[in-house]
């Protein structure tokens, strides 16, 4: 199993240089049945690391480039009226795929969203009066720009609690960078080649089911969560004004599974407080809302989650 | 004080001094004006003054002309204008000009001109005084070069050792001729008279005697038709530690209108020196030895060095002293000094950064939820190392 993982690694890092961190992150999202959503600058490689993901695995993908104008039915897709036989048929719109990267899902409106995120939920698209299920596996990777650019509609919080992690990609590094030149000027970049099967990737996900957890380590995780919602239980009455909403009890389910994939990745045979500690970051980041004062000092939500890891005791 | 003059005559035959006209007349203006020179001495001698008129007549009424004349600068000769006279009257310019000239070298001499032609007309002269002090308009000209014919002067040599020439005489005075050790005798030589310039490079000969200072020479000239008159003055003073001899001093000269050498002369002079009280002196020996040997260019040196090695210093202090700030700002070293247990450092290590602290972390799974063992210390030096490193 962890010889396949370590396969499908190799075969990404030939097409994509550095960004560890974004493709540990969407492999996570894979194995654990999560949808990732990204927030960088562009040209981080985002578009060519799902594109690579979607060849090693031998799956579908599509891309959808998010602007104002966008409809619902420009993703999900439409009823068409025939004008020879008078009957209606169905256009299915490129959510219908394994893949999909939702490029800069901020720059259109709320509706637009709306439609997509439901889709992430239920994975399932009802077109007039027919409902159609998505295939396994259904991974959306949503990339927004930081939302002090123009032109942007942030995300509601409900929406994304959707999206089981937030990565916050930067740039490369200066040498990462000078490797990504060379190759990219002279198109060295060698040719990713299918890897894993599907069957093969279901397997990997039941395998992850059943990893080993303590129940102490899920009372940790609870616990972590909990400290979101009521810091003071947990002597951090210091950041309790800074908070205006906890985390979801969704929250709870994610970190959970993203701990487990964590503890696969990683080659690990259970999970350790370890593995928990270096998803919550992402698991929790785009879930907790800030109070205005929080704001106001220019507080992140990340300075909140360091404190109560650092404070809530790791059994 | 005193003036010596001895006269010599030249043995060569006596010039003569008549009218010479030597070229008339140049019609490469198409005849628009005519040209005529003359010089009173055709053959001179070096550096005597001749004195050369030039005459430019309009012959062309039909045109309204204008000059723009002068001497071709040469090193064979000076020169300087004396006087010029421009007729104005309109559609007849008669231009004259006097120059003295002092050839510099013997043998044929020519006197080259530059004269350019300037032809207008009336309505360019009209339009030319149309215009105001905010509207000034030009006066436009048809400009011609024209090339006139030297005037060849016949210079003879002067007699060998001359080193002036015209007719001067010497005056010098010298206000005292006792005087206490090193303290300066005003001196002042005066040349005056009609000729060249009467300036020489070393008037007084150094000595080992006596000390010379000098000024630069005070001149006074005026031109006139008969020459250059001038007077020059030196100014100098002497100082010596004892009695010393000026020599006397002799200047040839040459005058070319009487054609006769002849000598101005500085007469020997005696300057009675009170010697200094060398015990009441404070620097009691002239030009004493070296005290101590030089080692200043050391003490240079070593001052650079110091100076380069301060700054390295302080630069490496600098460096050393920000590491140290920064080891010591930064709030996790802090924070990993006081963890007692691995777990609290685990703890502290996953809430801040778990892919810089990876390593760390790993040994402390491999520690707490293993078999393998490793000292706190050295995880939190570990721990540091690598929050150091990034």
């Amino acid at each position: 199993m962890q010889t396949k993982i370590t396969r499908l690694k190799e075969e990404l890092k030939k097409a994509v240089v550095g960004q560890e961190a974004m493709i540990e992150g969407l492999l996570i999202g894979l194995l654990s049945d999560g949808h990732i959503l990204i927030e960088g600058v562009p040209g981080l490689a985002k578009t060519t690391t799902i594109n690579a993901l979607a060849k090693a695995l031998g799956l579908d993908f599509k891309r959808i480039q998010f602007t104002p104008d966008l409809l619902p039915s420009d993703i999900i897709g439409a009823q068409i009226y025939n004008p020879q036989d008078h009957s209606f048929s169905i256009k299915k719109g490129p959510l219908f795929t394994h893949l999909l990267l939702a490029d800069e899902i901020n720059r259109a409106p709320a509706k637009v969203q709306s439609a997509l995120l439901e889709v992430m939920q239920e994975r399932q698209v009802t077109i007039a009066d027919e409902t159609f299920h998505l295939e396994k596996p259904f991974l959306v990777m949503a990339t927004q720009n930081p939302i002090e650019q123009e032109g942007v509609y942030a995300l509601p919080e409900a929406q994304l609690d959707r999206f089981m992690m937030k990565l916050v990609v930067t740039h490369n590094s200066e040498e990462e960078e000078l490797e990504i030149m060379r190759k990219g000027a002279t198109k060295r970049f060698a040719k990713v080649e299918k890897v894993l099967e599907i069957e093969e990737l279901f397997a990997l996900q039941d395998a992850l089911e059943k990893m080993h957890i303590d129940p102490e380590l899920e009372t940790y995780i609870v616990q972590l969560v909990s400290a979101t919602r009521e810091p003071e239980r947990f002597g951090l009455a210091g950041i309790a004004d800074d908070i205006m909403y906890g985390v979801s009890p969704r929250a709870s389910i994610d970190l959970y599974k993203a701990a487990h994939a964590k503890a696969f990745l990683r080659g690990n045979d259970f999970v350790t407080p370890a593995d928990i500690g270096m998803v919550i970051h992402d698991v929790l980041r785009h879930r907790i809302v800030l109070s205005y004062e929080a704001r106001a000092k220019g507080m992140k939500s990340d300075e909140i989650i360091t404190k109560i890891v650092e404070t809530v005791p790791i059994p | 004080m005193s003036l010596s003059t001895k006269d010599t005559y030249v043995k060569h035959s006596p010039g003569k001094l008549f009218l010479f006209f030597a070229i008339l007349l140049s019609l490469l203006g198409a005849e628009d004006f005519s040209f005529s020179t003359h010089v009173d001495v055709p053959d001179p001698y070096v550096k005597e003054a001749v004195l050369l008129s030039v005459d430019l007549n309009q012959t062309n009424h039909d045109i309204v002309l204008l000059f723009n004349f002068d001497l071709k600068p040469s090193p064979d000769y000076t020169f300087q204008r004396i006087d010029s006279k421009e007729t104005d009257s309109y559609h007849n310019a008669k231009v004259h000009y006097l120059y003295l000239v002092y050839p510099l070298k013997s043998g044929d001499v020519k006197i080259g001109f530059d004269l350019v032609k300037r032809v207008t007309n009336d309505e360019s002269v009209a339009y030319s005084f149309s215009g105001d002090r905010d509207n000034v308009k030009g006066l436009v000209t048809q400009n011609t070069t024209v090339a006139l014919p030297p005037v060849i002067l016949h210079v003879k040599p002067l007699p060998k050792g001359t080193q002036l020439v015209g007719d001067f005489k010497l005056n010098y005075e010298i206000k005292q001729t006792k005087a206490k050790a090193y303290e300066p005798i005003p001196f002042e030589v005066t040349i005056s008279g009609r000729g060249y310039l009467p300036l020489l490079k070393n008037l007084i000969p150094k000595s080992d005697a006596f000390t010379l200072f000098s000024e630069k020479p005070i001149i006074h000239t005026s031109h006139s038709k008969e020459g250059l008159q001038s007077r020059v003055i030196y100014p100098m003073a002497l100082s010596a530690k004892e009695n010393f001899e000026l020599p006397a001093i002799k200047i040839n000269a040459f005058d070319p209108k009487k054609e006769r050498s002849y000598t101005l002369e500085i007469l020997t002079t005696r300057f009675q020196i009170e010697k200094a009280d060398v015990n009441t002196l404070v620097d009691k020996v002239d030009n004493p030895a070296p005290y101590r040997t030089d080692w200043s260019w050391l003490t240079t040196l070593l001052g650079y060095l110091v100076v380069f090695g301060a700054g390295f210093a302080s630069g490496w202090l600098f460096k050393w002293h920000k590491k140290q700030r920064h080891d010591l700002q930064h709030p996790l070293i802090e924070k990993i000094d006081a963890c007692k247990e691995k777990k609290t450092l685990l703890q502290l290590l996953l809430a801040h950064d778990a892919v810089t602290f990876a390593p760390v972390i790993r040994k402390l799974e491999a520690d707490l939820y293993g078999k393998r063992s490793t000292t706190l210390k050295s995880l939190k030096q570990e721990a540091k190392e690598q929050l150091h490193a990034n």
